[in-house]
C-alpha cells in the first residue's frame, strides 16, 4: 500500500511539472505565424521575388519588402482555394516581408469563433472569410467589418471592375464594400447520361421537362429515386430558390415578404413535390452530403444543387457512377432561367484590425488576377471576368460543366436566400413552408403562415 | 499528537480551493448571462443592448417554440436516462462477474469515440436508403424505417445514440463501486442459503444505491444538455422535432444573433436543471446514504 | 457442476453479445478509415478494397502530432489539477457532510457550454491567456472538476471509519490518514473519475474552438478540418476519429490494471 501511494505520488509530481513547463511554453513556443498545414511555412528571408506593393515590374534585386514585420491572423474556411493560398503564401511573404498566419475553420465554427471575438472588439482576426450572404448585412452592422471601398477604388491594377456582378451584388450592402467575393457557385442540374439514354430522353430544358423526366426515371423498385435534393429546413431554402426565381417570385418584393405569391409557391411546390412523390425516404434531414451521397451512389436521376459540389460526383474515388455524371443548366421556368449566382464566400476586414493596409496587400493579393488564374486553373471557380475568359483556366473542369458554367454566371441572379439581417431565422421560416408541403400538409396555408411571419421579422428590422 | 492547525480547519482548506475556483470561473459568465438577459442585443459591438426588462422572459414562455422544445427535452431526456440506467447497471453486473479487462476497456469505447465522428457514422447507420441498420431489419423481415428523418422516429433514434454512448460511465461507474463493496454480507449471505437473485436484490442493489444515485444525477444533468449528437446529426430537425432547450439556445445566439433571447433561455434551462438536480439530491439524502 | 458450465457459457454469450453491440459502429468507424470515400457510403460493412491512404493523408497533410500532443497536455493536466483540488474536497464533504459546497461545485456542471464563450473569451483575452494551455486547462477544469469530485463523495462515504479510526489512534493526523489510508483504497473511484475526465476533456469541443488558437489547437477541432464547404473526407475524418479515440483506450487499459491492483491491495481492509 504504501509502495503505491508512493508511486502515485511520484507520477503525480512528474506530471505537475510537465504540466507547468508546457503551460510556461505554450504561451511562447510553436510555430510563429506558421500555417496549419505541411505545405505552406512561414515567413522567409528575401529572394529574388518582385517587389510589393502595387508595382509589380520583375527585377533581380532584393525585394522592397515595405511591410516587413507586420504579422497578419487570417480565420479562413476549409476549402480548396485555402489549400491553394497557403501553398502561394511563401511567395507573398517573400515580396511583401509580412508574415501570415491562417488558420482554418469548418463553416459553423468560423462564424461562431469570428462573433464571439470580434463582439469584444478583438484585433485578431485581421481578415476572416465570411458567406455574404448569410452574413454580410448582420456583421457590417455588429461593427465586425471595414467596408473596403476606399481600398479598392481607383486601384487600376487590382481592377475591382473585372469582378463578376452577381457575385459583387452579394457583397454590396447600402453601397459598402463587405467583402472581396472570392469563391462563386451556381445552381444547375446533376444527371445520369445512362438513365437518360436508356429511356431514350433528352436532357430536360424546362421545369416541366424535368418533372416529366423524373417522374419516367424514378424506379423505386430498383432503387432508383426520381429527384434528390436537400431536405433540410434552412439548407434547403437556397436550393429552392431558383425554382423561386424561375417561376417569376422571389422571397421580397419592394422590401415586403412575398413567399406566398402564386409565383412563389408555385416554385416551392415543384421542388417539395418532386421530393415527396419521387424522392427518397428521409429527405427531411438531408443536407448536401446525404443527398450527394445518394445521387454518387447511383441511386438518383437528377439532382439539382450547387456547382461547387461537381468533384464528388465525377471522382472515382468518390462515386459510382462517375463516368455517367452530365451537367445541365438549370431548367427554365415559365418565368425563364433564373438559377442562382452567388458569391459563396467572401474576405473580409475587420474593423479593429492593428494591420489594415497589410491586410488589404495580403486580400488583393490573393484575389489578384494572377493568383485567381492560378487557383481556377486548379479547379477552384473564381469570381473574375476576366480570368474565365481564359481558356487555359478551365482546363481541369469538365467541358460540359464549363459550358453550364460560364452561361449560368451570364443569366444568374445574385442571391439564392433572404435579403435580411436575420438571414438564419428568415431562411427557418421559409424552409418550413418545403417541409410541411413534402409531409403532404396544405402548401398555400403553410406558405401564408410563413409569410406572416416573414414580415413580422423585416418590420422588426426597420424598427431597429 | 496534539492536533495541528491542519487537523483543525481541515475540512476547509480540503474544499476551499474547489470552491474557490469553481466560484471563480463561473461567476461572471453568470452574471453576465442573467444581466444580459435583460436586454435586446445582436452580438453587436457598436450597438450597445438595449434594456427590455422581462420582456425576453415573457416571449420565451409565451412561444411554442420553447414548450416544443421543452417537451423535446423531456421526452428525450426521460428514455435517455431510463434506458441507460437499466442497461448500464445489468451490464456492470454482467461484466463484473466476467472481470475481464479487455471488455471492460472495449466498452469504454463509445464515450471515448469523437462524438462530431460518431454524429457523422450515426447518421450514415441510421440513412433510410443504404443503411446498415434498414438492411439489417429488412433482412429479418422488417420494415425499413426513417429514423432520423421522419418527426416521429428522429427522437427514438437520437436516444439509441445517447444509450449507445452514455451507458457505459454509468457502467464504469457502478462497477467501479462494485469493486470496493465490502465481501462479509455477501459471505454471510451464502451461509443463510440465499440464492443469486436474493443477493442481488437484498444486498448488492441497496448497497450500490449511493454510488447509482451519483450516476443517475450526473447523467441527468447531462443528458437534459445533450448537444453534440444532435447537433451532429439533426440539428434539431426535421423541422423542430429534435430541437432540445440546448439546441434552441445555441440557435437563437449563434444563428439568429438574439442573445439576450438567449441569455433568458438559458437562464430558464439553467433553473430547470438545478431544480431536478436539488431534487436527486434530496433524494439521495433520504434514500442513498449506504446501509 | 454441469448448471454452472451452463451459467458460465451464457454469462461469456451475453458479454461477448453486448460488447458486439456496443462496440459495432466503432467498428464501422475503424473499418471506415480503411475504405474510399465511395465505399463508406455505400454503408456495406465488410466489401471494400482497403487503403491506408487515409492515415497517410492525415499525417501528412494535418499536423497531428501536435494535435494529439496538445491535447494530451490538456487533458492529462486538467485531470491532475481537478484531482489536486477535488480529491480532498470529496473527502471533506464526505465525511463532513458539507452538502452546501457540494451542490456550488455541480452548479458548474449545470450551466449550459455557450454560457462561458463569450465571458470567458474576454476575460481571458485580457489576460492575454489566450492561445495557452492554461486558459484550456482551466477551462476543462471547470468540466473535471464536478466529475470527480461527485464521483469520489460515494466512494469516500461507503469507506468504514474504524480504518481511519485506526490511524488516529496511531498517531496520524488528518492529512497523513488521507493520504496513505483513504486515497489507496479507493483507487477504483480515483481511476474511474480521472478516466472520466480525461474523457470529457479529449472531446471539449466548444471551449477549445473559443480559447485555442494555432498553437493550442486539440483534436477534435482538428477533426471539423475534414469538413469543408463543398466536400466532406469520410475516410480522412475516421481515419482522424480513430486515431483520436487510440490514446485515451490506452490509457483505459492501463488504467483498469491499476483497478485490478488496488481491489487486491484493497482486500486486505476489515
Amino acid at each position: 500500500m504504501r509502495g503505491l501511494a508512493k508511486t502515485i505520488k511520484t507520477l503525480i509530481g512528474m506530471a505537475l511539472i510537465v504540466s507547468l513547463l508546457a503551460a510556461c511554453g505554450g504561451g511562447g513556443s510553436g510555430g510563429n505565424g506558421s500555417t496549419s498545414s505541411g505545405a505552406g511555412s512561414s515567413a522567409s528571408s528575401g529572394g529574388q521575388a518582385s517587389s510589393g506593393g502595387n508595382g509589380s515590374s520583375e527585377n533581380n534585386a532584393k525585394p522592397a519588402q515595405p511591410f516587413k514585420g507586420q504579422r497578419l491572423v487570417v480565420y479562413m474556411a476549409n476549402h480548396p482555394w485555402v489549400e491553394l493560398i497557403k501553398s502561394y503564401l511563401p511567395e507573398f511573404e517573400e515580396e511583401t516581408g509580412i508574415e501570415v498566419d491562417i488558420q482554418n475553420f469548418a463553416d459553423d465554427q468560423l462564424s461562431q469563433k469570428v462573433s464571439v471575438q470580434l463582439t469584444t472588439r478583438a484585433a485578431t482576426p485581421d481578415l476572416f472569410m465570411m458567406r455574404p450572404l448569410q452574413e454580410a448585412r448582420q456583421f457590417l452592422r455588429n461593427g465586425f467589418i471595414e467596408p473596403m471601398n476606399s481600398y479598392i477604388e481607383n486601384d487600376e491594377e487590382y481592377d475591382f471592375g473585372d469582378f463578376s456582378k452577381s457575385a459583387v451584388d452579394g457583397t454590396v450592402v447600402d453601397g459598402q464594400v463587405t467583402a472581396i467575393p472570392i469563391i462563386a457557385d451556381q445552381h444547375i442540374m446533376y444527371y445520369r447520361k445512362d438513365l437518360l439514354e436508356n429511356a431514350g430522353l433528352s436532357v430536360p430544358q424546362t421545369i416541366e421537362e424535368l418533372g416529366e423526366a423524373i417522374k419516367a426515371l424514378h424506379d423505386e423498385k430498383n432503387g432508383v429515386y426520381g429527384f434528390v435534393a436537400r431536405g433540410q429546413r434552412s439548407l434547403l431554402v437556397p436550393q429552392v430558390s431558383s425554382y423561386v426565381f424561375s417561376e417569376g417570385g422571389d422571397f421580397m418584393a419592394d422590401g415586403k415578404a412575398a413567399v406566398n405569391t402564386p409565383e412563389a409557391i408555385r416554385g416551392f411546390k415543384y421542388y417539395a413535390d418532386w421530393l415527396r412523390e419521387y424522392g427518397p425516404p428521409g429527405v427531411l434531414n438531408m443536407s448536401w452530403p446525404e443527398a450527394m451521397g445518394l445521387f454518387t451512389q447511383g441511386k438518383a436521376a437528377f439532382f439539382t444543387d450547387a456547382s461547387s459540389l461537381f468533384s464528388n460526383a465525377i471522382d472515382k474515388e468518390k462515386s459510382v457512377v462517375a463516368d455517367s455524371v452530365g451537367f445541365a443548366l438549370f431548367p427554365e421556368g415559365s418565368h425563364g432561367r433564373r438559377p442562382y449566382n452567388i458569391a459563396a464566400w467572401g474576405m473580409s476586414l475587420n474593423a479593429n484590425a492593428k494591420n489594415k493596409e497589410a491586410a488589404m496587400e495580403f486580400i488583393k493579393w490573393a484575389t489578384s488576377k494572377e493568383i485567381m488564374t492560378r487557383t481556377q486553373t486548379e479547379g477552384v471557380p473564381g469570381v473574375r471576368e476576366s480570368v474565365w475568359a481564359n481558356p487555359e483556366t478551365t482546363s481541369k473542369f469538365p467541358a460540359e460543366l464549363v459550358e453550364v458554367l460560364k452561361k449560368s454566371q451570364e443569366i444568374g441572379v445574385g442571391h439564392d436566400r433572404p435579403q435580411v439581417i436575420a438571414v438564419g431565422e428568415a431562411r427557418d421560416i421559409i424552409g418550413a413552408i418545403v417541409q410541411k408541403a413534402i409531409l403532404g400538409e396544405d402548401i398555400q396555408a403553410a406558405a401564408d403562415q410563413a409569410n406572416e411571419e416573414f414580415q413580422a421579422l423585416i418590420d422588426r428590422e426597420a424598427q431597429s | 499528537m496534539s492536533s495541528s492547525w491542519l487537523d483543525r480547519n481541515f475540512k476547509w482548506v480540503t474544499t476551499l480551493p474547489a470552491v474557490l475556483f469553481v466560484i471563480v470561473m463561473m461567476a461572471f459568465p453568470i452574471l453576465y448571462t442573467v444581466r444580459l438577459s435583460l436586454y435586446d442585443w445582436g452580438l453587436s459591438a457598436l450597438v450597445p443592448p438595449r434594456w427590455v426588462g422581462l420582456q425576453n422572459y415573457t416571449d420565451l414562455l409565451t412561444s411554442a417554440r420553447f414548450w416544443n422544445a421543452v417537451m423535446n427535452t423531456f421526452y428525450f431526456s426521460t428514455l435517455a436516462l431510463a434506458f441507460q440506467l437499466i442497461l448500464g447497471v445489468a451490464i456492470a453486473l454482467l461484466l463484473h462477474r466476467k472481470n475481464t479487462r479487455i471488455a471492460k476497456t472495449i466498452f469504454l469505447m463509445p464515450m471515448v469515440a469523437t462524438p462530431v465522428a460518431m454524429g457523422l457514422v450515426w447518421v450514415l447507420l441510421f440513412q433510410p436508403t443504404n443503411g446498415v441498420l434498414n438492411q439489417i431489419l429488412v433482412s429479418i423481415g422488417l420494415k425499413p424505417l426513417a429514423w432520423l428523418g421522419s418527426v416521429h422516429t428522429v427522437i427514438p433514434s437520437l436516444v439509441i445514440v445517447d444509450v449507445w454512448e452514455w451507458t457505459p460511465m454509468i457502467t464504469l461507474i457502478v462497477l467501479a463501486g462494485l469493486s470496493t463493496l465490502p465481501q462479509e454480507p455477501f459471505e454471510s449471505a451464502v451461509v443463510d442459503g440465499a440464492s443469486s437473485w436474493q443477493k442481488l436484490w437484498y444486498i448488492t442493489l441497496p448497497m450500490l444505491r449511493p454510488t447509482i444515485l451519483v450516476a443517475v444525477m450526473l447523467r441527468l444533468i447531462d443528458v437534459l444538455k445533450t448537444f453534440d449528437i444532435i447537433y451532429a446529426t439533426t440539428q434539431g430537425g426535421p423541422g423542430t422535432s429534435s430541437e432540445t432547450l440546448n439546441i434552441l439556445g445555441y440557435v437563437l445566439a449563434f444563428q439568429y444573433y438574439k442573445f439576450g433571447s438567449a441569455s433568458a433561455l438559458l437562464v430558464v434551462f439553467f433553473t430547470i436543471v438545478l431544480g431536478f438536480t436539488l431534487l436527486m439530491i434530496g433524494l439521495r439524502k433520504k434514500l442513498g446514504r449506504s446501509a | 457442476m454441469k448448471i454452472k458450465t451452463v451459467k458460465n457459457l451464457s454469462l461469456s454469450l451475453a458479454t461477448t453479445a453486448v460488447i458486439l453491440i456496443f462496440v459495432f459502429p466503432i467498428l464501422w468507424m475503424v473499418f471506415s478509415s480503411f475504405k474510399s470515400q465511395v465505399d463508406i457510403q455505400s454503408a456495406r460493412l465488410f466489401s471494400f478494397h482497403p487503403t491506408v491512404q487515409n492515415y497517410v493523408r492525415v499525417f501528412a497533410e494535418y499536423n497531428f502530432l501536435k494535435y494529439i500532443v496538445n491535447s494530451f497536455i490538456v487533458a492529462v493536466g486538467s485531470t491532475l489539477a481537478a484531482l489536486a483540488l477535488g480529491l480532498p474536497a470529496a473527502y471533506s464533504i464526505a465525511r463532513f457532510r458539507m452538502n452546501g459546497l457540494g451542490l456550488t461545485i455541480l452548479v458548474a456542471r449545470i450551466i449550459p457550454g455557450i454560457t462561458f464563450l463569450i465571458p470567458w473569451f474576454v476575460i481571458f483575452n485580457e489576460l492575454r491567456l489566450v492561445d495557452t494551455y492554461v486558459a484550456l486547462i482551466l477551462s476543462h477544469m471547470l468540466v473535471g472538476l464536478p466529475y470527480i469530485i461527485w464521483i469520489m463523495i460515494p466512494f469516500f462515504e461507503s469507506l468504514s471509519e474504524e480504518i481511519e479510526e485506526a490511524g488516529f489512534i496511531d498517531g496520524c493526523t488528518r492529512l497523513e490518514v488521507f493520504l496513505a489510508i483513504v486515497l489507496p483504497i479507493s483507487l477504483p473511484g480515483i481511476i474511474t473519475s480521472s478516466i472520466m475526465s480525461i474523457i470529457f476533456s479529449w472531446n471539449n469541443f466548444l471551449f477549445s474552438l473559443i480559447l485555442a488558437g494555432e498553437r493550442t489547437k486539440t483534436l477534435p477541432i482538428a477533426v471539423f478540418s475534414f469538413i469543408s464547404y463543398s466536400e466532406i473526407n469520410w475516410g480522412g475524418l475516421m481515419a482522424a476519429a480513430t486515431i483520436i479515440t487510440l490514446p485515451i483506450v490506452i490509457i483505459a487499459l492501463l488504467g483498469q490494471k491499476y483497478i485490478v491492483d488496488g481491489m487486491a491491495a484493497g482486500a486486505v481492509k476489515g
